[in-house]
């Protein structure tokens, strides 16, 4: 018996190996060289934090007739608690994980195995090297301070986030409850990690030096500051676009969410515009990661479906990047022109997140949120 | 068990009656609840994550993290019940046993709220009440020049009245099961003894239906404790925090331990709530009213009142169906989710895909995923209503017959411990129980039959109380003179008790089927890509800003619960005997 079980561990032990060489050599293969295999698969299921999956969908078919394109619409919080949970039961249902949420992904599903980086060659000398590792960033996307773009014709009503902290703005800021989305902690924990900046401002609209006045620092001060303001919370981002951007009213209030959701403007009767030149920052830019399963059911059909998200190489990225290249999404590939109607990467204000630095202090913030509220 | 009873020569050990029985049920509901629930306990004792019980019960996070949305979880809990089972008593007093006008139309009509998800009810007060606190749309009465408070729009108040509009339909279909099952003996000799109409309502129809109202009571209580939805909804703009929604919170930014620390607390406080209840209950011998005799009392004539209490019945009732359900179906037509009433269009039900129009998704008839989800959603509510119903008998049955011992509290306290636990835990749980294979069993990730096993032990609370609050009252006398003539214990559960409480049961298995197929938070976790259910894909579009979608497929989701409790009605011609004159 014991006999029999070894030879079963060397023989999974070899097939493991094996299976990782050939993955090693996948790696490497082009697009062209991966297609018959990936036919061969015939199949392959990616976990997508956007419902723009559904359009990459129908575009990969048509490029790649043959394989089946499974694309399934999850919250990064539930692709996170669901490849856990798999894991656990040692069942492996996606080949392609598509999210963002990076310090949870980073610390919960990259360090623990679940899943794994993949960069397509094809366009690794495009793509700048912060973009490349840990994890291949497809995209990147905001929570960013927005107005009302109707009741405010000539530009932003505040110029420095400080203000969001007087009189004239108590009870008339709105964001998500960052206890309840990850990427509105990311932009608190953001605050605190830029302090020296949030000092700065301080003094820029005050005239005096921060008192800090037993807070931490200056981020913490201003949270809590935010908070003491009256900040009101909802639940979805769309609760803060609906408040924010709708047509038609006097005083409309001003909140953080994503600048891409400008895209919906005329379809929902919203005025949104980001207040790209408020001190220090507007807010974050974070990025959407793509990577492997640690060993996907379809290794080939996996990589060519990251090969296809990465776009084209005609001028926009084509049909694999269409969905993502709008205003207020940014490709991460260089070569891809920005978007005529957004305001340029460099001209963008927003802190550009360092997950792993996040990482480090984010339960912190988390905690002292919990206990301004 | 069996070995014990065989051993010792000539001699026979006797176990006390009902032990055997006792024993099955335990061991059934430990395998399907207390074992993955235990996963997560132990998940919260492990060294990296033990400290999550200090943050939430003894640091400076503990007021906001737990004190606080502990008080508001407790308030919630205990006037919802209260007024659920007020409400939902009074309507199924009119129903069932008075002459009110249009009693048929009050008995359905009450049975819909439960059918409609709690979120629809909650978004349908937002757009009644709203204020200008949080901006954009105002709600209909800030629109015609009221203003309306801060209390009024948002907060503890609008949320316990959600939660009652939403609960008390459930309280209500238990109530008014029992009430049909009033022995009229009792009522006539008291109307012959010249008892008036509170008399008797005091002295004999409130006592003998005290289990059913208590079970009402608990199911009301643990629902509305566990919600997720309105809470959130209603009250984080004032930054009313519950412990759902802090459980949930938690969940989702990561700090998973806390989060279990505090759905175990949920999980022990609201327990040590419904086990008073329960005393309650337990402490009465006998609630038997089907005997082998009796008929149909006549109904109470209201005179008078009758229309005054009809009016008072269809104003709750309008405000709990009938405006959710328009604001529904409204939104299912209606581009911008900002305006309900202009621009309508069907493209959300029959159109073809558009670029143009909502990023290219169908209409949803000619949506395949969704029809796909339709039918795998209808065959899990099918399957789960039957498991869940036998499973649920035989623990009530067992806990009817033997009240007595510690199995009995056990076996009570087990089945009520999957309402307190937040579905998306008791998801994850299952995943990790059953996801990977067990000895011979193989690995039920993926398959229909991990929903079903889940949904059943998930909805247990609702088949074993529905159940046994019928079983209680059919008369053990009955049972006992089948045995004397030999029947076995199955022989008599076929032939006597289950056709005697089948309306109980058909109630119990259609308020399953209900609520699994409109359950979100237990499937979330559990669908696979192969295995899609409607909840969730109404859910992915709600989450992607496409409510319309959401919002039509919530109203098929009403239909079909609709329709299941007529199809029901009509298979069960005494299923709802209160309807009949």
């Amino acid at each position: 018996m014991l006999t029999l079980k070894a030879t079963c561990f060397g023989a999974i032990g070899i097939l493991l190996s094996s299976a990782a060489l050939a993955d090693g050599h996948l790696d490497t293969m082009s697009a062209e060289d991966l297609l018959p295999m990936a036919q061969e698969e015939g199949t392959v299921t990616v976990y997508s934090f956007t419902s723009r999956i559904g359009r990459v969908e129908a575009a990969f078919e048509e490029a790649y007739p043959g394989i089946d394109l499974q694309g399934f619409d999850i919250s990064s919080t539930e692709q996170i608690a669901r490849l856990r949970a798999e894991a656990q039961a040692g069942v492996t249902n996606a080949d392609v994980i598509y999210i963002s949420d990076t310090p949870v992904v980073l610390t919960e599903l990259l360090e623990t195995g679940i899943i794994g980086p993949y960069v397509p060659p094809r366009v690794a000398d495009r793509v700048p090297a912060e973009f490349q590792s840990p994890l291949l960033a497809q995209r990147l996307s905001t929570k960013v301070l927005m107005y009302n773009e109707e009741a405010n014709p000539d530009g932003a009503p505040i110029s420095n986030l400080w203000e969001l902290t007087t009189d004239e703005w108590t009870g008339r800021v709105v964001m998500v409850d960052p206890l309840q989305r990850g990427d509105y902690l990311d932009l608190m924990t953001e605050m605190v990690l830029q302090s020296d900046a949030m000092a700065a401002a301080y003094e820029d609209l005050f005239g005096s030096a921060i008192d800090l006045d037993g807070m931490a620092n200056a981020g913490e001060k201003f949270i809590a500051d935010l908070f003491a303001n009256d900040v009101i919370l909802v639940s979805s981002t769309d609760d803060v676009n609906a408040a924010v951007g709708r047509i038609g009213q006097d005083n409309p209030p001003i909140g953080f969410t994503s600048y891409s959701d400008r895209r919906d403007n005329e379809e929902e009767g919203w005025a949104l515009q980001v207040a790209n030149d408020v001190v220090p920052s507007p807010g974050i830019i974070f990025p959407a990661i793509v990577a492997l399963a640690a060993e996907p059911n379809n290794p080939a059909a996996a990589r060519l479906v990251i090969d296809f998200l990465m776009g084209d190489e005609s001028e926009t990225g084509g049909p694999g990047l269409a969905p993502f290249y709008v205003a207020g999404d940014y490709v991460t590939r260089t070569d891809i022109p920005p978007h005529p109607d957004a305001v340029p990467l460099d001209y963008f204000n927003a802190w550009r997140i360092q997950p792993a630095e996040t990482a480090t202090i984010r339960a912190d913030v988390g905690d002292l949120v919990l206990t301004l509220q | 068990m069996a070995d014990a009873a065989m051993s010792g020569p000539g001699r026979r050990v006797y176990f006390q009656q009902g032990t055997v029985l006792k024993v099955m049920v335990l061991a059934i509901l430990i395998a399907l609840i207390v074992l993955p629930l235990l996963r997560t306990v132990l998940f919260t004792l492990q060294p990296e994550t033990i400290t999550a019980w200090s943050d939430v019960l003894t640091s400076r996070l503990s007021e906001n993290l737990f004190y606080k949305p502990l008080t508001n979880t407790l308030i919630i809990g205990v006037f919802v019940s209260s007024f659920c089972v007020l409400i939902g008593g009074f309507l199924a007093w009119l129903v069932v046993m008075t002459n009110v006008p249009f009693r048929k139309t009050i008995g359905v009509m009450a049975t819909l709220p439960f059918m409609i998800p709690s979120f629809a009810a909650a978004l349908a007060w937002g757009s009644l009440f709203r204020n200008d606190r949080v901006g954009g749309q105002l709600g209909w009465l800030q629109g015609l020049g009221l203003d309306i408070p801060d209390w009024l729009a948002w907060g503890m108040v609008p949320t316990l009245i959600v939660l009652t509009l939403h609960y008390f339909s459930l309280a209500f279909t238990i109530i008014a099961a029992s009430l049909a099952t009033v022995n009229s003996d009792l009522v006539e000799a008291a109307q012959i003894a010249g008892a008036k109409g509170g008399k008797i309502l005091m002295g004999i129809i409130l006592p003998v239906t005290t289990p059913a109202l208590v079970a009402a009571g608990s199911l009301c209580f643990a629902g509305a404790v566990s919600n997720f939805a309105t809470p959130a909804l209603l009250g984080l703009p004032v930054r009313m925090q519950t412990l759902s929604t802090r459980l949930f919170g938690m969940i989702e930014v990561g700090q998973v331990s806390r989060g279990y620390v505090i759905g175990i607390l949920l999980v022990l406080i609201s327990g040590a709530f419904l086990w008073a209840g329960n005393r309650i209950v337990s402490g009465r011998r006998s609630y038997a009213t089907i005997t082998g005799k009796g008929g149909r009392a006549k109904r109470f004539d209201l005179r008078g009142n009758r229309w005054p209490l009809l009016v008072v019945a269809f104003a709750i009732l309008m405000a709990a169906t009938v405006v959710p359900v328009i604001v529904l179906i409204a939104s299912s037509f209606a581009p911008s989710s900002a305006d309900l009433f202009a621009n309508w269009t069907l493209h959300y039900w029959i159109g073809e895909s558009s670029p143009d129009f909502a990023q290219g998704i169908p209409g949803i008839i000619h949506n395949n995923d969704i029809v796909r989800a339709l039918l795998v959603t209808l065959a899990l509510g099918c399957a789960v209503a039957v498991t869940g119903m036998c499973v649920g008998l035989l623990t009530s049955y067992t806990v009817a017959r033997y009240r007595e011992g510690v199995l009995s509290a056990a076996i009570t306290q087990i089945s009520f411990l999957p309402l307190l636990v937040p579905g998306i835990a008791f998801g994850a749980a299952y995943i990790a129980y059953l996801g990977a294979p067990i000895g011979p069993f193989p690995a039920l990730y993926g398959t229909i039959a991990l929903l079903v096993i889940a949904g059943t032990a998930y909805l247990l609370p609702f088949s074993v109380q529905t159940g046994r609050a019928v079983i209680q009252q059919v008369g053990g006398e009955l049972e006992e003179s089948a045995r004397i003539t030999g029947a076995s214990f199955f022989q008599r559960l076929a032939s006597i008790t289950v056709p005697l409480a089948m309306r109980g049961l058909a109630a119990g298995g259609i308020l399953v089927f209900v609520k699994i197929i409109r359950d979100l938070s237990l499937v979330v976790l559990l669908f696979t890509p192969t295995m899609p259910v409607l909840s969730v894909v109404a859910y992915r579009y709600a989450s992607e800003g496409f409510a319309q979608f959401a919002n039509a497929i919530t109203v098929i989701i009403l239909i079909i619960s609709i329709a299941a409790t007529l199809i029901a009605n009509a298979l069960q011609t005494k299923s709802q005997p209160w309807l009949k004159n």
